[in-house]
Order: C-alpha cells, then structure tokens, then sequence
C-alpha cells in the first residue's frame, strides 16, 4: 500500500492528456455525453416519482372497488356503513367520478363527484368546498375547473358553462363557477368538481351505487391488516392501498429506467470496444515516449499507475461534466425533449415542474457504471505500454 | 428483480468475471513455469503477464471495496420494495442464497486484501521469493470469487417481489428457526466474558509477540465480536431490547455507525490474521489499534446508555 | 563502482527463425572512475554492451555485476531502480520528450521518487546551471537548437547524480565546435570521478589524453 500521492506524477498524466488534444477530447465528449443521458433519466424519473409519491400521499388509504368478470363495477354505497363498523377505520366515503371524454378537443376530463355534506377525503376537495359554495341547488348546476380544463374549454368556445352529452344523447348544461389550483398539479390539471347529484346525471349513475369506497384508517400501521378484513368482508371487491401504488410506480419506473439502461449498456460497451482499440493501436510517438521514460529508470508499475491516473482523471472529469450538465438541464431547464417519455400520457397533463431532488444514490450508481468500466477498459492496452522493451524502442 | 442498481452490479461483475478469468489462467501458467533464475524468453513473457494479473487483481479489489457498500444500499432500496422487510437483513432471508453470499464476499475481501498485502511484500524483494505462492494462492481465491459473481447472479434473480419476508426483528431473535436463534441461547453474561476475555488474550498476544496465537486469537475474535454485536451491543445502539439486527444501524437514523464497527473489525483482525503469516511489527500495530478501537466503540454505547439512564436493558 | 562483464552473450531474436547475435561471449571489467572508450562500427555490438551495463536488457547468457551486485537478472523494477539510481545514460537520438520544456524533461527521472517540491527544485537547478541551459528552462525542447538539446540530455542524465554515465554516439550530430564542447564536458565529470563509457566512431576521441583505455569491438567480440 502506497504511501504518498504523487503529486508529480499526476501532473504529468494531465499534461500527457492534454498532448494528446483530439483523442481526448473525441473521447471525453461521447463519455460525457452517455453520462449526462444516463443521469438525466434517473433525475426525471426520482423527480417524477416524488411527485407522483406525494400525489399518492395525498390519496386515500385504502380504495375498496367492486369486481365484476375481471372488471370494475359500481359499488353499493350501503356498504359504507359495513366498512365504518370495521375497528380502526376512521373513515368510509363513498366517490362518484369518472373520465369524460370530450370528442371535439379529443381530451378526457376527470371529473370528480363531491357530497357537501359529508366529510372529503382529500384537503384540497375541502377547500374547493370552502372556496366555491356549494350551497347553490341543482337547477343550476355548476362545476370547478382546473386550469388545463379551462383551457381546453376556452378554445372550445365554452366560456361560461359546458354541454355535457348524456349517455342518453341529451345536453346537460353545467356552469363554470371557477378555476382551482390544486397541491400538485400533476393530477388537477385536467380535473373537474361537481357536485354527486349532477355528476350522476351525466355519467346516469343511480343513487344508490358509487364508483369506489375510500376508507380512512386511524393507525398507518394497521392499513393492511384493515385492507384484509375489507377483503374478507367483500369478497367480490378489489382492495387498493397506497402502499400497493407505491410499489407499482416504483417498478414501472424501475422497469423504464431499466430499458434505457440496457441501451446505455449497449451503448458503453461499444464505447468501451472503441477505447481499446484506441488504446491499442499505439502511435510510434506514443511507445517511443514510455520507452524513454522506462530508459531513465520508470519502472512497469510507475508506468501502470501513471496510465491509470490518466484513464481515471479523464472518465472522472466526464463523470462531473456529465452530472453537472444533468443538473442544469433537468432542473433549469426542465429537461425538454426527454421528459415526454416519461410523463405523456395526456396532453393536459404535461405544465408541471420537477422538483429538485438530490439523490446521492443516484449519483453513486452513475459513477459505477461509468469510471470503473472506463479504467476496465484502459487495463490491457495500459500493461501492454508499460511493458514494452526500452531497449527496442529506443534504438 | 432488475432494478437500476441491481444492473450496475451485474455489468461490474461480468467485468469481473471477465478479468478474473484472465488473472487466474495467467496465474496457472506463472505458478506452473515461474523461474526467476531463467533467462529464456518465456520467462520474460511471465514476467510481464505477473504485472497484467496483479493489476487486474489490485483493479477488482479497489473497485470492490465501495462496490460492497453500493451492494448494502441496494440491499436497503430494495427492502422499500419488499414486503415486510425494513432494512437489508430482510432480502438477504428473502432467498437461500443471501447469508451464503454475504458470508462469501466478506471472505473474499479478507482473501483479496491478504493477496494484495502478500503481493507489495513479494514485489519489495528483489528474489521475489513469493511469486509462485501467491499466484498459487489466487487460482484458489479465484474459485471462491468467481461462485461469489455466480451466486449474486443467481440471488438477485431469484428474488420474488410477492413473496413476504421477515424482517430483522423475526430473523434476529431467540424465536428464530435457524441456527441464528442458537446465538442467543447463550447466557448475556458468558458472551461478555468471552468478549472481553478474547481481546485481553488478544492484548496479552500481542505484548509476548506470539504470531500464531494472535492470528488465531483474531480469528475467533471475528467470530465471538460479531455474536456479541448481535445479541448484546446492538441493542444498546437501538436502545431497545429486542432489537438485534446486524444491518439497521449502517443506515442514517443511526449515523451510519455500523459502517465504522464493520470497518474497525475488518482492519483490525485482518492485520490480525496478516501476522500469523507475516510477522512485522506493524501489522502488530494496525491490528492492535484497530480491535481497541472497535472494543471501544462496541462499549461506549452500553456505558452511555447506562449513564444517560442509570440502568441496563 | 567496478563494473564486471562475464562471458556475455546476447542474441536477439527477431522471429524464430531470424536471429542477430550481438555479442558473444564478452568479458570485460571497468574499475571506478575510469573513462573507456568503446569503438567500432555500427553493429559490432557496443550499443547493446551499454544496454546490458545500464540494465535496459537481459543478457542471453553471462553475467553483469556492477559494485559487486549481479544486475543481468534482476526483476524489471529492480532494474529499472537501479538504473535511476547509478546510470546516466546519454542517447544517440538524445530521446527527450519533445513537447515538454527543458524544465521537464530534466524532471522526469526524479517523478516515481515522489520527492519534495524543494528537492526538485534544487536537483533540477544544481544541473540546469552546471550545464549552462538555465536560461531556457521553460522552453520546449522542439524549440532548441542541436547543441542545447544535447545539454538538456546530459543533464537529466546527471540529475539523480549516477556514479555511471553512458553515452551512445554522443557526438553523431553535432558539429566539431560542439563535439569539442561535449568533450569538455566529459574531462569535467570525470574530475568528479565519475565512471564513463561511451561507444563512439568518432575519431575525435580517439587518443585524447583523459582517455583511460580504448577498446575495440568488432562484430560481437573484443578485437
């Protein structure tokens, strides 16, 4: 084990990098650049799954539905009051929502039901309640919009109220009372909120029938164990838990990133065919070079270390570049292009900003994958240098 | 189970792999033919080889090092995905294989590093007088690196998100159904005597210079340090009773400290054992100051506990 | 520094079926700081005497001893210490490093010593000034003309301050001024007692009064 850094021989493997201008800059380019792909969608996938995880938090924690042939049904909304009999459910509300699609702008709305009365399951529907007031009866429906909605609406030339289309064909006019933002806006961009009478109307869903139960559970450790007895209880339901939700983003996540990632490999191992074959092909200046440092006393090993330096100054400088470029691309500039892989699945669904995550997992990951496969590389072509015969070269 | 992270460590490990096999049939050839005395051309070509296999092996160990720390964080973001397990200990159980691999890298990094010590001390000399040894000596640690690659592989692969697993707190206890339970029918106070009483023959080695009991002394060291840290010291570092688990305090809610007991212990018996067959004063030393600081460590917490608390749990 | 040459022989094979036997069977012995001069033509063998001397090859058979210490089969970084340590060897092509500055070049030999800032900077001055290319010590090499480019050679062979100096064809390029220059150079390391060898055709050193011995090498062997 050494003892000292050689401060000496580092300088020279800088300014031997630096000699050789083309090579490495064709080389710290292209490594850059797989870098900064590679951390660029690990960046907007933790960004997006954040958001998406808060989203998740923000949702009930159990969602109970009704399965029909492999299908979801509506829900009897008398067994509410089964489910509040249940020890440590603190909650049952049953919802009433769907997706309207709107044919003329081709978008789907969510619309979302809401009971005045009763108690809602998320904060921001407690405060669209509190704000716009429900109060008003049903001759004149009225519905909140969220502002990707209102757009759409807008250049539809619905400005004041919408036409709804019954199941039965008729028109249901429903008046905008207002624009809401919401605490991510992920997921309220393209919602709407009615009130349960006239969002039953439109979608023709009988009072007695919802599209889900959601269920408050008192103790966070017990959600399971109630998701079970629900389970039990309902045998034809399907049970949702946010936990369930986390883990499938996850994996969607881990699987999409893995897809990009099996490029990358793909890509970093034709890199790594180039450099060798770079390395390799050895000008004469090169071996004439080591032959004269082996001459005046360099052993192989100072040789090796110096190859090694070099080969690690050089993947770990493209490594910081690439990071760096990372950074500013997705959270100053909010990663254009590449973010629509991730995120598109509507067209209202795309104004959002992706929140600044510093994950040093992420980085650590990167930096595996890319300078130790870097240095692997330079290995053979290093040994083969280092070892030549100074006295061949030189004569 | 192919996340992100579990891919950096395969592609590491075909590297490895790769490599490795170039080391071990480079080592076969130089343990066969190594002739210093010769001065035919295929000796100088050995001679050469000898610096591709130990750069390719100094390369698997530098690289290793983190890369098993990166393995214990992706054992812990993994945990996130499986269902009952709150930190690594409960993928590890989660197949057959994870003990058996846990157990295996840690050999390997003691083999490994032993390798790299015994290879600075050969190459010092200008007979080179350990060449054959320590080439002999790879092609053995090669086969136990390379089930180590196998036995990832196959671990990782065979991980089943749907299936429960325990975590730490139903592995590590008394209740157990493995030879895991075993450690803890033991009595409290008998583990700290021979703890304690370990490191005082240890200290006692060391002043009489005696190589081969230190090396052994260090040896059951390891074992009886890691039995204590399980049934005794961890729960102090808890601070709760029933506590045993072996991995939760490498996580941030404990200051990363496992890191630092793990990394004292490694140091210190390594050196330990390095003296059984190399007998310098500073491995004497290394090894020394490395269990005191580990001893230390390990005690600090029950005494401050008891401190803070004025009983013991 | 006795420097001792037991029935050496070294061929070179080129490929299994080309071989050059480039001495065979030579035995010869310096004492310390004597001045030898070995002359012949090209290829008789007295660039590859030099080599094996410096440790920069591995004889086919025999034996170098320099100090009373067996140098032919030491390892290669062993070799190569040794040679830092006790060779100074001047080249026929001077073989510096073109792209780099005199100041560098000269530091090159000292770099896997890892020494000190102010070890090097004194070592690399002390040489600089003794050989009169201080001035130019930032100049890239390319830069110099034939005859300071020789003086940067020499110095970084004298940085490590070897007790052996080599020279191979020291005076093929330079004109008679600086052969003379270079001479002058030789009778003063040799006032430091400093062991020298050089293999020359030049009749310029031939008979020269600080000249300990001459010896002849034709096609391998010593005439």
């Amino acid at each position: 084990m050494s003892s000292k850094i050689n401060i000496y021989l580092i300088k020279y493997a800088i300014n031997s990098i630096l000699r050789q201008k083309y090579k490495t800059f064709f080389i710290v380019t292209i490594f850059t650049f797989l870098v900064f792909l590679l951390t660029s969608i690990f960046f907007i996938t933790n960004s997006i799954r954040y958001e998406l995880d808060s989203t998740v938090d923000a949702l009930p924690q159990i969602i109970v539905q009704k399965i029909k042939a492999g299908r979801h049904y509506d829900i009897d909304v008398d067994k509410v009051d089964e489910i509040l009999e249940l020890s440590g459910v603190s909650d049952a509300v049953a919802r009433v929502w769907g997706y309207y699609y709107f044919e003329n702008a081709g978008v789907n709305f969510s619309v979302v039901g809401i009971d005045k009365y009763e108690n809602q399951y998320k904060n921001s529907l407690q405060s669209i309640v509190n704000k716009f007031d429900f109060e008003e009866s049903s001759d004149e429906p009225f519905m909140v919009v969220g502002q990707g909605v209102k757009e759409v609406m807008n250049s539809s030339y619905f400005k004041e109220y919408f036409n709804f289309i019954k199941p039965d064909g008729t028109l249901k006019k429903v008046n905008i009372r207002g624009v809401f933002d919401s605490d991510t806006q992920l997921e309220s961009n393209d919602m709407i909120v009615m009130s349960n009478e006239t969002i039953r109307e439109i979608f023709d869903i009988d009072e007695t029938k919802a599209t889900d139960i959601v269920v408050k559970v008192a103790n966070p450790q017990e959600v399971s164990m109630v998701a079970s007895k629900i389970k039990l209880m309902l045998p034809d339901s399907r049970i949702i838990t946010t936990q369930d939700l986390k883990i499938s983003y996850q994996n969607i996540f881990d699987y999409k990133s893995g897809v990009f990632l099996a490029l990358f490999i793909v890509s970093l191992f034709t890199f790594f065919i180039i450099i060798y074959d770079k390395s390799s092909g050895l000008s004469s200046e090169e071996k004439r070079e080591i032959g004269i440092l082996k001459a005046i006393g360099w052993r192989v090993d100072d040789v090796l270390k110096e190859k090694f330096y070099e080969s690690f100054i050089i993947s770990f400088f493209s490594y910081m570049l690439g990071s760096t470029l990372t950074f500013a691309y997705v959270y100053i500039f909010q990663a254009p292009v590449l973010r629509e892989i991730f995120v598109g699945y509507s067209q209202l669904k795309t104004t959002f900003e992706l929140p600044f995550i510093f994950d040093l997992q992420t980085l650590f990951l990167v930096f595996f994958i890319s300078v130790p496969v870097y240095v692997a590389a330079t290995i053979i072509p290093s040994w083969k240098v280092a070892t030549l015969e100074a006295d061949e070269v030189i004569r | 189970m192919l996340t992100p992270e579990v891919l950096t460590i395969f592609i590491l490990n075909s590297i490895f792999g790769f490599f490795s096999l170039i080391a071990f049939v480079l080592s076969v050839k130089i343990y066969l033919d190594w002739d210093l005395s010769s001065t035919s051309p295929r000796q100088y070509k050995l001679e050469k080889q000898s610096y591709l296999a130990a750069t390719i092996i100094k390369y698997i160990f530098i690289i290793k090092v983190p890369l098993f720390l990166f393995f214990i964080f992706t054992l812990d973001k993994i945990s996130n995905v499986l269902i009952g397990a709150m930190c690594g200990a409960g993928v590890v159980d989660a197949t057959e294989y994870g003990t058996y691999l846990f157990i295996l890298k840690i050999i390997n990094l003691y083999l490994f590093a032993y390798w790299l010590m015994l290879h600075s001390v050969d190459v010092k000399d200008e007979k080179q007088p350990y060449t054959k040894v320590k080439f002999g000596f790879f092609i053995v640690v090669f086969f136990l690196f390379f089930s180590e690659l196998i036995l990832e592989g196959i671990m990782f692969s065979s991980i089943d998100i749907d299936k429960m697993v325990s975590c730490c707190g139903n592995i590590y206890s008394s209740s157990a159904d493995s030879y895991i339970s075993e450690i803890f029918s033991v009595d409290t106070s008998t583990l700290l005597v021979l703890f304690y009483g370990n490191f005082m023959f240890l200290v006692a080695a060391y002043f009489f210079k005696n190589r081969y009991l230190f090396a052994i002394l260090n040896l059951v060291f390891i074992i009886i340090s890691i039995i204590a840290l399980i049934v005794f010291f961890g729960t102090y570092i808890y601070e709760i009773p029933t506590h045993h688990c072996p991995f939760c305090y490498l996580q941030e809610d404990y200051y990363y400290v496992g890191y630092l007991i793990y990394t004292f212990l490694f140091i210190g018996t390594f050196y330990g054992l390095v003296v059984g067959f190399m007998q310098k004063r500073e491995n004497y030393n290394i090894s020394l100051l490395f269990n005191t600081l580990f001893v230390m460590l390990l005690s600090l917490y029950p005494i401050v506990f008891y401190i803070r608390n004025g009983v013991w749990l | 520094m006795m420097i001792e040459l037991k029935n050496l022989t070294k061929i070179y094979e080129l490929n299994t079926n080309d071989k050059v036997i480039a001495l065979k069977d030579i035995s010869l012995s310096i004492n310390e700081g004597e001045i030898v001069v070995l002359k012949g033509s090209s290829g008789s063998g007295k660039s590859t005497i030099l080599s094996l001397i410096a440790a920069l090859s591995k004889p086919t058979s025999g034996e170098v001893i320099v100090d009373a210490k067996q140098i032919s089969k030491l390892p290669d970084s062993f070799a190569s210490v040794y040679r830092r340590d006790n060779i100074g060897f001047v080249f026929q092509k001077y073989n510096l490093l073109t792209n780099l500055s005199v100041e560098d070049n000269i530091l090159l030999p000292l770099i896997p010593l890892n020494p000190s800032q102010l070890e090097v900077d004194a070592k690399i001055d002390e040489v600089m000034k003794k050989f009169e290319i201080i001035h130019k010590k930032d100049t890239l090499v390319r830069n110099l003309s034939g005859g300071e480019q020789q003086r940067v050679a020499i110095a970084r062979a004298n940085v490590n301050d070897p007790k052996i100096i080599i020279a191979d064809e020291p005076t093929a390029n330079l004109d008679e001024k600086l052969s003379l220059n270079f001479i002058e150079i030789l009778r003063e390391l040799k006032s430091l007692n400093k062991t020298i060898i050089i293999a020359t055709h030049d009749p310029l050193f031939f008979g020269l009064d600080f000249i300990d011995r001459e010896i002849q090498i034709d096609n391998g062997k010593i005439a």
